[in-house]
């Protein structure tokens, strides 16, 4: 019998360990799971974010502001009759009945009804007294320039979260701190406590965006679409020093403020996100790397009179038939023939190493989401023709923006710069709390630098592939590119589609703006130099007299014995 | 009858003392969160605790009297003290004198409460297994000595299921069992008793819908709407407690999530607000508790007093152990509460008469003389120094034993 007692002892200790096992199983190996669910069902839909930060452009205009307004929700226990009710609201917002009826019939205790009324309406809507519905306070994110800018700024949902662009990127900056308008409710959805801070504001953003810049650089871009109905295009401004993106635009784009309008397509910033095989405006590896290992001077000559080289199966052709041609003249104009030879001679070792450290192959790290590194092939994974594709921009991957940040390690001297387009966060108080620091990582000398400059200036000029982006009064340091695309079909370069695309900077002497023009798949003429220099040349004037650039008369001569 | 101690267990008083103050604030912060569901019916943030501490207020009280009241008195009144139970539990059904609530008739009007007589049947049918296993004529070979208890426990469970109290008969059940296999009971007759849920298992396997039903808490994450809605509650309220809890009064799902969440499902609050460290305190707790009971148990030197005080350990024991399993899905939810720390008069006024007739186990009978002292010494010394001293401290009861082997 004390052995029973012993037994039945022994069973119930054995029931409490049991009970203590089931507690570390709930309360630690499901821990987190379960808060999840804890934080859906009590704060559930009333998470609202009512004071999102401001973005300005770095002059202080609004971007992106609040408007204002009112949520009605309800709760469907309080409903007293949701057949009225519903034909009711339908009356005032001219949403179908039924729709509202079902939400009003609806479970739990907290259903929008309708996101951010517009004021007469919830005017309206207050005075019906209807029991069991109610407002709170919301703001919808307005763009007041629409889609100026629009790959930049992004978009929120209907929430206030951010989903592309510096909304996504600055999310947390922007959003209300602290004071996050949030309703604790109990189960029977009533209101507990409002964490209600009308004051709460996020931060606000000062971009390094210049809406003046922009907007030259997004009326071009239409006018461009227009003339070469291109698939699509991107430009993108910065300035060489500092990497401030100074006016970013695609095509196609789309319009913010309604963004359920929009398409996928319209929403891809592809001067980030795409790959290009950029063509000649590749050739500055090779040029800077060249200049840089003193394998070649500026008159260093190379013979292209055949027109043509063979590297291995393939032939490589010039554009035009040149000659003999000097260093300069070879990336003046851009003969594949002598850039392939430039190539053979510096290896695809060094090709490789230059490759990189202009920063091609890797992201420049822009802060804006979904930007892609490209490609770059380490040598050990080039074919038997590749040294015949990569020095004239083929068998690689870039984008836009690459291009422009290693042309802007020329004009500023030799320095990679990170591109980025927030250059402040300001609190709500005004007090600046971020600011970018902009790092430079020399890669070029100041030297190669200099000479790689003056040959760009040549290319704008007689004999050069892109007269067309010669600027009045101002020498343009730049180079063309053109290249085919290849064909996803054929998977074969394209007879009919190109990229062509033009990178340069001026004054070149003094840059105050590097600028990348590329346009996919013009109509009619592909050549760089005829498509995108002169879109250049048409931003870059204006560019120049808004930041008041003076113009220096002796180029003005040259220009019109140019023309 | 001799004395077993000079003094009453201060371990068992430390207990249970820090288990009803810690029940009483954990009522504090279940209750005083005024929904506004609650206000309409005036619950001000005191309602629930006041009302608790004039019941810890009585409850010390009772405990005190059954502290002061002799062994011998217990003994005496059992069977009466069986039959009011009856008769209170009858009353119940009777209108006016009986509440209802839930669609359930559990409850006495008591003014100006409330009285659950099914709380004070467990302490009666503990007292009264406890006389009938320690009279002489009592045998665990005889069929009859088990029928008797299992008829009153039966008839007491129909009246239960027809309340409708599941918790109450279910509890019952378990206990009466418990303290028929520790008499030596014959398993034989048990694993009869055990047969008789064949029937009820058949029945189940027929309806699949009655079986799912039983089922449900299994996975209650497949209905957290219907049925799996308390349950699901307390699962969030436990996990999102996680190692160190969301601090106290901090709990989000006592805002009316959790059902019940001061009374059959505080420790699922106890769970959110003190974390996993708080949980294991109060199980711990209540199994050192109940390690007390046994010690008092073994000390005491007649059958009477062995069988009353591993009865009420186990009642309390077992209720608690129940109400873990119930808020951890371990067991089918069934409305029945934390022994001292759940918001309920009856139970606590219960559970406290129950540690009193304890504490008074411990101490033993009596008035204190030299005499006492003196013989209390020798029977302990004997006892250590005798290899079989236990057995024949216990001889009393030791008689059915052998004759149930031989």
């Amino acid at each position: 019998m004390r052995k029973r007692a012993i037994i039945l002892n022994t069973v119930i200790g054995f029931g409490f360990f049991i009970v203590l096992l089931r507690l570390v199983d709930i309360m630690v190996l499901n821990h987190a799971r379960l808060c999840e669910r804890a934080k859906m069902q009590q704060l559930k839909g009333e998470e609202v974010q009512v004071r999102r930060g401001t973005i300005f452009d770095r002059h202080g205009r609004k971007l992106a502001v609040n408007l204002e307004l009112e949520s009605l929700f309800c709760d469907p226990s309080e409903i007293t009759s949701a057949e009225k009710s519903a034909y009711v609201l339908s009356e005032i917002t001219g949403k179908p009945s039924k729709a509202i009826f079902t939400k009003l019939n609806s479970r739990g205790h907290f259903v929008w009804l309708e996101r951010k009324v517009a004021p007469d309406v919830a005017r309206k809507i207050k005075e019906t007294k209807i029991k069991g519905i109610g407002f709170v306070p919301d703001a919808k994110r307005f763009y007041p320039e629409g889609s100026l800018a629009s790959h930049v700024l992004g978009f929120v949902d209907i929430d206030n979260k951010g989903i592309e662009g510096v909304e996504l990127k600055y999310h947390d900056s922007l959003s209300t701190s602290g004071g996050k308008f949030v309703l604790n409710r109990d189960a029977s959805g009533k209101t507990l406590s409002q964490g209600v801070n009308m004051e709460s504001r996020g931060n606000n953003l000062v971009l390094t965006i210049d809406e003046g810049l922009q907007y030259m650089v997004e009326t071009e871009l239409d006018s461009v679409m227009e003339k070469w109905r291109a698939a699509a295009a991107a430009i993108i401004m910065m300035d060489p020093f500092t990497g401030d993106i100074l006016a970013l635009a695609d095509r196609p784009s789309f319009n913010p403020n309604v963004i359920a309008g929009s398409r996928d397509f319209e929403r891809r910033n592809r001067a980030i996100t795409d790959c290009y095989e950029p063509g000649s405006t590749f050739k500055i590896v090779i040029g800077t790397a060249a200049l840089e290992e003193k394998i070649v001077s500026l008159h260093s000559t190379f013979d292209c009179s055949r027109g043509s080289i063979e590297i291995g199966r393939r032939v490589v052709h010039d554009a035009h038939r040149h000659g003999v041609l000097t260093f300069e003249e070879v990336i003046q104009k851009s003969s594949n023939v002598g850039s392939i030879m430039v190539g053979m001679k510096l290896g695809k070792e060094r090709i490789y190493r230059y490759a990189k450290a202009l920063g091609f192959g890797e992201k420049t790290g822009i802060d804006l989401p979904g930007e892609v590194p490209g490609l770059i092939r380490p040598p050990e994974r080039w074919s038997g023709v590749s040294i015949g594709s990569v020095p004239i921009g083929q068998e690689v991957a870039v984008t836009p923006l690459q291009v422009l940040r290693a042309y802007a390690a020329v004009a500023n001297g030799g320095f990679l710069v990170t591109p980025h387009v927030v250059s402040r966060i300001v609190s709500p108080g005004g007090r600046t709390t971020w600011t970018f620091m902009s790092e430079k990582k020399r890669v070029l000398s100041q030297k190669t630098a200099e000479t790689f400059k003056d040959i760009l200036k040549t290319v704008t000029e007689d004999g050069g592939t892109a007269k067309g982006a010669a600027v009045n009064g101002n020498y343009v340091a730049g180079k063309t590119g053109t290249a085919q695309m290849i064909d996803p079909r054929t998977r074969r370069y394209s007879k009919e589609k190109y990229v062509s695309s033009f990178v340069g900077f001026v004054p070149a002497d003094n840059p105050k703006m590097a600028m990348i023009v590329v346009i996919y798949e013009p109509k009619g003429q592909t050549y760089g130099g005829v498509v995108a220099a002169p879109a250049f040349r048409q931003i870059a004037e204006k560019a120049l007299s808004y930041l008041d650039v003076p113009r220096k008369e002796g180029r003005k001569e040259m220009l019109v014995s140019a023309q | 009858m001799v004395v077993n101690s000079r003094y009453h267990d201060r371990w068992l008083l430390l207990l249970t003392a820090g288990l009803i103050l810690f029940g009483a604030i954990m009522i504090y912060s279940s209750t005083s969160v005024v929904t506004p569901v609650l206000a309409k019916k005036n619950v001000t943030p005191f309602f629930y605790f006041k009302r608790h501490v004039t019941t810890m207020l009585a409850g010390t009280f009772f405990m005190y009297a059954a502290f002061r009241a002799r062994t011998e008195t217990l003994k005496r009144t059992a069977v009466v003290l069986l039959a009011v139970s009856f008769v209170l539990l009858i009353l119940v059904f009777l209108p006016k004198i009986g509440v209802s609530a839930g669609g359930a008739r559990r409850w006495l009007r008591l003014w100006p409460s409330t009285f659950q007589p099914s709380e004070l049947v467990k302490l009666a049918m503990v007292i009264f297994l406890a006389k009938y296993m320690s009279l002489p004529e009592y045998r665990t070979d005889c069929i009859s000595c088990f029928l008797m208890p299992i008829g009153i426990m039966g008839v007491f469970q129909i009246v239960f299921l027809k309340q409708p109290d599941f918790g109450a008969a279910m509890s019952l059940g378990i206990l009466t069992v418990a303290m028929l296999i520790l008499s030596g009971m014959r398993l034989r007759y048990v694993m009869m008793l055990g047969a008789l849920l064949v029937p009820l298992g058949v029945k189940l396997i027929m309806e699949p819908y009655r079986l799912r039903r039983v089922l449900a808490f299994l996975d209650p994450w497949k209905d957290p709407q219907g049925s799996g809605f308390q349950l699901v509650q307390s699962f969030i309220a436990l996990g999102s407690g996680g190692i160190a809890g969301v601090g106290l009064g901090e709990s989000k799902q006592k805002l009316a999530f959790l059902p019940e969440s001061h009374t059959d499902f505080i420790f699922s609050l106890v769970g959110e607000e003190l974390g996993l460290i708080g949980a294991l305190v109060v199980v711990c707790l209540f199994f050192l508790l109940f390690l007390r009971g046994i010690a008092i148990a073994n000390k005491t030197k007649d059958p009477f007093g062995y069988y009353l005080a591993s009865g009420l350990s186990m009642m309390i024991a077992l209720q608690a152990l129940i109400n873990f399993c119930v808020t951890t899905g371990l067991v089918p939810t069934k409305g029945l509460p934390l022994p001292f720390i759940s918001y309920g008069g009856s139970s606590l006024l219960i559970n406290m008469t129950a540690i009193g007739i304890l504490l008074r186990l411990s101490k033993g009978d009596g008035p204190r003389t030299v005499a006492d002292k003196t013989e209390g010494l020798i029977e302990r010394k004997k006892a250590v120094m005798s290899v079989y001293g236990r057995r024949r401290a216990l001889s009393g009861f030791g008689r059915t034993d052998g004759q149930g082997n031989s």
